[in-house]
């Protein structure tokens, strides 16, 4: 049998040309950085406030919450589900993480945020994957289940934590550059490293590509749902701990609405909704390209309301660009 | 020439031409399911299709139904100009099909169900239109002409058990205007108490001038129905006979031909080896009581019609599918996957029939398909060496001759090439049973001859191999040992080398043996 595979597939010689093409295809994959540049041209021209340093530090706080939010909505997002309850977990552990034990201590502030979010991840998890429930309908009824305790806990009022230190994460800088931004990005690495270099990661992809697939070939399906769910919960929970810590209380209407903002960055870098697809860079740039939208809007004294339209459109408009994106694709591969 | 119908509606005279086939093919990638066919129908006239497992029938039932177009060659329906494109064409043309599995809607009721292709044609019948019919004299009758006089119009078709459910698609006959009525295999889930009432009715459409085409491997029914009969081998129109002028003998031999064999058929396992996989008494889904054993370096094929419960057999030892009792044992150890991961941990792999399903993930190169069920090979605390995996998948596609590289997405390849990504992820797992389920379907001959060598040295390597199959002449080329399976249960065992495929198929139909 072997010695008629030179003939075929000869694998030395593809190589180089395999690696080759990557490039390109890496290159022609990242539209969404492109629309950032595109974007940040525009600002710089728009508006003299936008490259201050001032500005960009704010820039940077607002997406960082935001952006890890994001991380845990691409994760799920990869299974092909969707979580719509990360906004009211970001509430909760934020409440809960300044609330118990009087936020006496950071470290145990931090514990409590990320334990809230990994038990509401695990019961998510476990209703869609062991269970066989519809990511959606789960989630929203935790949406308004977690946002529900949030006001019962809080009776309304923002709950001020006692440690003294417990803004520290969120305001420090590291040469000028706010820590929390830092964390955001190490996270990101640390997600796309298990989303691309570890066995969990591979079968987050197989599953939401092929469930029936992934099943038949031995993957265990549920349980990496499960694991999904749980992760993303702990990343949510932390979130609501920085953005309590960046506010300096946790304040019940704290995430609010973040479950739009999180999808639309994650479809915005690219992610399909079907599952299978995506990568954690794209969940970045589609964050970043929402945050400076916003940024940008705010600078030029668009009003709140436009704002919301504003942002509305920009995802209609990134949905659209990615079914051209892939109509194109299809186009050339039936040509060649 | 032909004078011009106004409508669907207006019965022909007999012996008119009511369809003609003219050099018909029809190919999809990799196969030519139907390769220059030319057949003509009459009106009040009755033509059976046979033909074995794979010949082109429910092909040419589709074609001439519209729902796919022919890759080449014409097919023309007396009255109706133009060709048929679609189903809304297809009842403008007065064809009605009904197919294998019959067409009801669960959650509609009988009466609707009745009516069900009536809703497409906006105007003529409207939701409340149907409400009113629902106990008209025509839906009645309608069932009434089927056998179903019994079944109210009100009942849910989720009600009615398969019989049933034929039936109630049939009374579609008697509301739906139609000169050609094709029956493709209509009669695979009838008793034979509604065979009767398929009977008649086939009668009736035959006195009122419909032209019948009825496509069916059952020589009983077909000899019972049919004035001619148009046999098919893979692809090819072997002939058409008159009933009148044949034996069921004579057709089956039309439909089997002589078997092109390229590999020389093995011969029964000798020794007195322990069974490597032992089944006792199992029954899980279609499959009854069925017990067999499997020996090292024996190749097991399993070879029985669609709907025999070949693939229940297959599914439930290997964790697809759940058993509702019976045993399993490997090396003489009780075994029960509750899941395919349970399975190949104990050394049981299964290669799926529906390869696109089930078989590789849609989004994956080849290299990352070839690891998926092995990924403790190539990572270390869960953390994958990419270097070591592209290391071997590299040796992978190399070893198994597939076209494509690492990095090629396993769906853009031919169906041979996917199916052997899908045996090599499998056999990196270095299972002890292998069950393959239908490995050569949908692949064309080149890529064939490569996965017997693979099951070929899979045996020489002492493993336990099954094969189910629907085709006899692989059943024949493959297998130390040919086990037989009709409507669920095991009713015979053939050896490679004192049997025909005439013999498999003959047991396999339930016919006596020649």
């Amino acid at each position: 049998m072997t010695n008629t595979t030179t003939t075929d597939t000869a694998p030395g010689r593809q190589r180089p040309a395999i690696d080759w093409s990557r490039v390109g295809h890496w290159a022609k994959e990242q539209y969404p950085l492109y629309i950032l540049i595109v974007l940040l041209i525009v600002a710089g021209f728009a508006t003299e406030a936008f490259f201050t340093p001032r500005n960009l530090t704010n820039l940077i706080l607002q997406v960082s919450v935001i952006g890890i939010v994001s991380l845990a909505q691409f994760l799920i997002v990869l299974t092909g589900g969707i979580d719509i309850s990360v906004g009211s977990v970001v509430g909760l552990a934020g409440v809960l993480a300044a609330g118990l034990f009087s936020g006496a201590s950071v470290p145990l502030a931090i514990l409590v945020a990320i334990l809230v979010g990994a038990m509401v991840g695990a019961l998510n998890g476990y209703l869609i994957a062991f269970r066989g429930l519809e990511a959606f309908i789960v989630t929203l009824g935790m949406l308004a289940l977690a946002r529900g305790l949030v006001y019962a806990y809080t009776e309304g009022v923002p709950v001020i934590p006692s440690a003294e230190g417990f803004r520290a994460m969120a305001t420090a800088t590291v040469l000028g550059f706010p820590v929390i931004g830092l964390i955001w990005l190490g996270l990101a690495v640390v997600i796309a490293f298990v989303v691309r270099r570890t066995v969990f990661g591979r079968r987050i992809y197989a599953v939401g590509s092929n469930k029936e697939a992934a099943h038949a070939s031995g993957v265990p399906v549920k349980s990496t749902l499960l694991g999904v769910y749980i992760l993303a919960g702990v990343l949510t929970g932390f979130a609501g701990f920085l953005l309590a810590a960046r506010v300096g209380a946790g304040t019940p209407t704290a995430g609010n609405l973040y479950e739009l903002d999180a999808i639309a960055a994650v479809v915005i870098g690219g992610a399909s909704l079907v599952g299978g697809k995506g990568r954690v860079l794209g969940a970045v740039v589609g964050t970043l390209i929402f945050g400076v939208i916003t940024n940008l809007l705010v600078l030029l004294n668009v009003s709140t309301y436009l704002q919301d339209a504003f942002r509305g459109a920009l995802i209609l408009v990134a949905v659209v660009l990615t079914t051209v994106q892939f109509s194109r694709r299809k186009r050339n591969k039936r040509l060649s | 020439m032909m004078p011009d119908f106004p409508s669907a509606t207006q019965a022909m005279a007999a012996g008119q031409v009511a369809f003609e086939v003219r050099d018909v093919s029809r190919e999809y990638p990799g196969v030519r399911a139907l390769d220059g066919v030319t057949l003509t129908g009459y009106a009040g006239e009755v033509l059976a299709i046979c033909g074995a497992n794979g010949a082109g029938k429910s092909t040419l039932a589709r074609l001439l139904a519209g729902q796919e177009a022919p890759t080449s060659g014409v097919i023309e329906i007396s009255g109706y100009s133009g060709h048929v494109d679609g189903p809304a064409d297809a009842a403008d043309a007065g064809i009605l099909l009904m197919h294998q599995e019959p067409v009801i809607i669960d959650s509609f009721t009988v009466a609707e169900n009745v009516w069900l292709k009536n809703l497409s044609s906006a105007g003529s019948v409207r939701p409340w239109g149907i409400v009113d019919r629902k106990r008209s004299e025509t839906t009645v009758a309608a069932l009434k002409a089927v056998g179903l006089e019994g079944v109210s119009p009100d009942r849910l078709g989720r009600e009615l058990g398969p019989g049933l459910r034929q039936m109630l698609a049939l009374s579609r006959t008697q509301v739906n205007p139609h000169r050609v009525l094709l029956l493709d295999e209509t009669t695979a889930s009838t008793t034979e108490e509604h065979f009767k009432d398929v009977e008649a009715l086939v009668e009736r459409e035959r006195a009122d001038g419909v032209s019948v085409v009825f496509v069916s491997h059952r020589m009983p029914e077909v000899f019972a129905m049919a004035d001619r009969i148009a046999v098919l081998r893979n692809g090819k129109l072997v002939g058409v006979v008159r009933t009148s002028e044949t034996t069921p003998a004579e057709v089956m031999t039309m439909m089997i031909g002589e078997a092109v064999s390229a590999l020389k058929s093995p011969t029964p396992l000798e020794g007195q080896e322990a069974p490597i996989l032992e089944v006792s008494n199992l029954t899980s889904g279609s499959a009854t009581d069925v017990s067999f054993s499997v020996r090292p370096g024996e190749v097991v094929g399993i070879y029985g019609l669609v709907g025999s419960g070949r693939s229940s057999i297959a599914r439930s030892i290997s964790g697809n599918q759940k058993r509702s009792s019976g045993e399993v044992k490997l090396h003489g150890k009780p075994v029960l996957a509750k899941s395919p991961r349970d399975a190949i941990r104990q050394g049981i792999a299964y290669l799926t029939e529906d390869r696109r399903k089930e078989g590789f993930v849609k989004d994956f190169t080849n290299g990352e398909n070839l690891t998926l069920a092995t990924p403790q090979n190539y990572s270390r605390f869960g953390v994958i060496n990419r270097g070591r995996e592209r290391k071997r998948v590299r040796e992978l596609i190399a070893e198994y001759q597939v076209k494509g590289g690492a990095t090629t997405l396993t769906r853009t390849l031919s169906g041979g090439n996917q199916q052997k990504v899908c045996i090599a992820k499998w056999l990196e797992a270095r299972p002890e049973v292998v069950i393959l389920d239908e490995p050569t379907k949908g692949i064309d001959v080149g890529a064939r001859l490569n996965i017997y060598q693979i099951i070929r040295e899979l045996a020489a390597d002492s493993k336990g191999v099954v094969v189910v199959t629907s085709e006899a002449e692989e059943a024949l080329m493959l297998c130390n040992r040919i086990l037989i399976l009709r409507e669920g249960r095991l009713v015979g065992e053939y050896s490679p080398t004192d049997s025909t495929t005439d013999d498999l198929i003959r047991a396999s139909l339930g016919g006596e043996p020649a």
